[in-house]
């Protein structure tokens, strides 16, 4: 057990720290949007705009041959309203509207949160044959048994229940730290990995919907998800009034608004309007679902979940906390963040317990899990830093060979990730404390760039209301790069040696 | 404001909860109190005591927010509230003194009984272990 509990946390260890870094980001995906597309910082206004408003500027925008459009309402996380359509070659745009006016606001040209890092977390963006998403299930499978086996390893689950001994050296204190977040925080990192297995229980359990469905899946979605098709009768229709269509949604839901609109084949004689419910009221992301008749405003289907369906919403709800509770999201970014150190002292532990046998025997691996281990916890960190001080940098409508600025903010990304990797092999020894201070000027510079380049400095953001999101993005920054001084600092102080000792590599040549 | 008062109470119970489970640990109590570990008696009422304040963390939980988004901030407040007391006894073990003295009021009541025994005023060395 021991042995599967240390390389299958050895091998995919890197892998989950991505996986749980970008799910922790993810938290705050809305607000990272907002400090990331500053044109988006709006305040709620407290009359919602009309729908019919925005379906007029929808006209437009989106080309007469859509195949649809969908539209997020303004919310309080995303003040904006997110419209997207899908173009009739099969392409995905995304703009916002004005929440007041319902005008187009200017391209960000950004993915941000929802578009980048959200989608990280459970695809990697890797889209070649769902690659991505297979081994985010193997390492979401790894990390359950990487929980259960450590459990079964530990020698003194309750003796060390509350046990971290700070001042011992480093294989005691990270092995105490690793024991620490993986057992008090053990029912929060199990929920969250078996229920981002559930999520998407159809690409890892094909056989489940196909022994009942075939290849029917528009029948599974038809059933489960209430979805409903027409076919286009390929003649001009009208629009009926849709604010009036989501009144009626709001009758039939117990007042409860819509978060969600979809028309299909917009402007066709058989278009239909489809509404969700909101799902910021309660934990279980409901699929409450009415479509209409575009043309005549009529109801063509009401849809609820059946109680099966409803435990997988539930279930799906804890993990994807699209609901407006701030202790609860807060509680999540800090709870991850334990997974994310869980992970890292994992490692740190592997390394200090053979760093002087490999030295001495001349071993590469210390040195190799090492420079995986730098690239794969500050580099991760020092590439989402980048990420947003590209964001700052660049500016507006920048393209570089045939790539677009949104493009342009990811290759940032990944270029940094891979620099991070070169210098955690290059570096080792000094490479964890080089990376902190990294972290820190990046941290730092983020901060610097957004008030500068938008003005919303943290007063500015601390006094108005709608601006909290920047100020808490802003906020976590500094918090980041003051974790980051504090731990290069000690790790000088201390000199741990972060790398074979010079006399044992002499020795070893 | 009730919410407020709540959302302030959920964590401190689960925090004073965990805090008097650990003190029911003898390694715990000896990082935070130089009194004598206490006796099976009193661990069992310390961790009495210690469940108490969890489920007065679930119930003002459930309170709060009902059965779906209560049960979820209890199962993860207790998480944090359980970190919180285990760092506090690593950076901060003096915290949990006041904690360990109300917990040992009984045990120190019992030894000054002992101490005025007899004569009036006369001490009686303590011949009970705990009472040093």
């Amino acid at each position: 057990m021991a042995w599967l509990h240390t390389w299958a946390g050895v091998v995919l260890g890197a892998l989950l720290f991505a996986i749980f870094w970008m799910g922790t980001l993810t938290v705050f995906d809305r607000e990272i949007d907002r400090w990331m597309m500053p044109d988006t910082r709006l305040a709620l206004p407290s009359a919602r705009v009309s729908l019919d408003r925005i379906a007029e500027t929808v006209r437009e925008i989106v080309p007469d041959d859509a195949r649809r459009w969908q539209l997020r309402l303004p919310a309080p996380r995303e003040p904006v309203a997110r419209l997207s359509f899908q173009t009739a070659e099969g392409d995905f745009l995304t703009r916002h509207l004005d929440p007041a006016t319902a005008a187009l606001l200017p391209d960000q040209g950004t993915l941000a949160g929802t578009g980048f890092i959200f989608p990280f977390h459970y695809s990697l963006h890797l889209r070649w044959r769902s690659l991505g998403y297979w081994l985010v299930g193997l390492a979401g499978m790894a990390m359950l048994t990487l929980l259960v086996s450590g459990v079964v390893i530990h020698r003194k689950i309750f003796v060390d229940f509350f046990t971290f001994r700070w001042e011992r050296k480093l294989p005691r204190s990270s092995l105490d730290l690793h024991n620490l977040t993986g057992v008090l925080a053990l029912p929060f990192h199990f929920v969250i990995t078996l229920s981002g297995l559930i999520i998407f229980f159809a690409i890892y359990f094909p056989s489940v919907v196909d022994s009942v469905y075939g290849d029917d899946h528009a029948a599974f979605n038809h059933d489960v998800y209430g979805s409903f098709r027409r076919e286009p009768a390929d003649a001009p229709g009208p629009l009926a009034s849709v604010d009036a269509m989501a009144a009626e949604a709001a009758r039939q839901w117990g007042g409860e608004p819509p978060y969600f609109v979809r028309v299909w084949h917009p402007g066709d004689a058989n278009a239909t309007v489809e509404m969700r419910r909101t799902v910021a009221r309660s934990v279980d992301l409901n699929v409450d679902t009415v479509h209409f008749d575009a043309a005549t405003g009529a109801v063509l289907r009401t849809h609820t979940a059946s109680p099966v369906v409803h435990v997988q919403r539930f279930i799906s709800g804890l993990h994807f906390i699209q609901f407006e509770h701030w202790p609860l999201r807060w509680i999540y970014f800090v709870l991850g963040l334990s997974g994310c150190v869980m992970i890292a002292t994992g490692f740190i532990y592997w390394l200090e317990t053979r760093r002087k046998r490999h030295a001495a025997q001349g071993l590469p691996g210390v040195r190799i899990v090492e420079g995986l281990t730098v690239g794969a916890v500050t580099g991760i960190i020092i590439a989402t830093l980048a990420f947003f001080a590209a964001n700052r940098l660049l500016p507006s409508g920048a393209a570089l060979a045939g790539y677009d600025r949104a493009a342009l903010e990811v290759w940032a990304f990944y270029l940094v990730w891979i620099a991070a990797f070169a210098h955690a092999w290059a570096r080792t020894g000094r490479a964890w404390r080089e990376q902190c201070w990294a972290i820190a000027g990046l941290a730092l510079l983020a901060v610097v760039l957004n008030a500068a380049t938008t003005g919303d400095h943290l007063l500015q953001a601390l006094a108005h209301r709608h601006l909290w999101p920047i100020a808490g993005i802003d906020l976590l920054l500094l918090a980041g790069a003051v974790v980051a001084i504090l731990t290069a600092l000690h790790l000088a102080r201390r000199g741990i040696a972060t790398g074979p000792p010079q006399d044992a590599l002499k020795a070893a040549e | 404001m009730a919410g407020w008062l709540l959302l302030v109470g959920i964590p401190t119970a689960a925090y004073l909860g965990f805090a008097l489970l650990a003190l029911g640990q003898g390694r715990q109590w000896r990082r935070t109190s130089s009194v004598p570990a206490p006796d099976r008696i009193r661990i069992s009422v310390l961790r009495l005591l210690g469940s108490a304040g969890l489920a007065l963390s679930l119930t003002l939980s459930l309170l709060r927010d009902g059965p779906g988004f209560g049960g979820l901030l209890w199962a993860t407040v207790v998480s944090l509230a359980a970190l919180a007391v285990a760092f506090t006894l690593t950076w901060r073990p003096a915290l949990l003194r006041p904690l360990a003295v109300m917990a040992t009021v009984g045990i120190r009541l019992r030894c000054d009984r002992m101490e005025t025994d007899g004569q009036g005023t006369a001490k009686v060395p303590p011949s009970n272990p705990t009472c040093l």
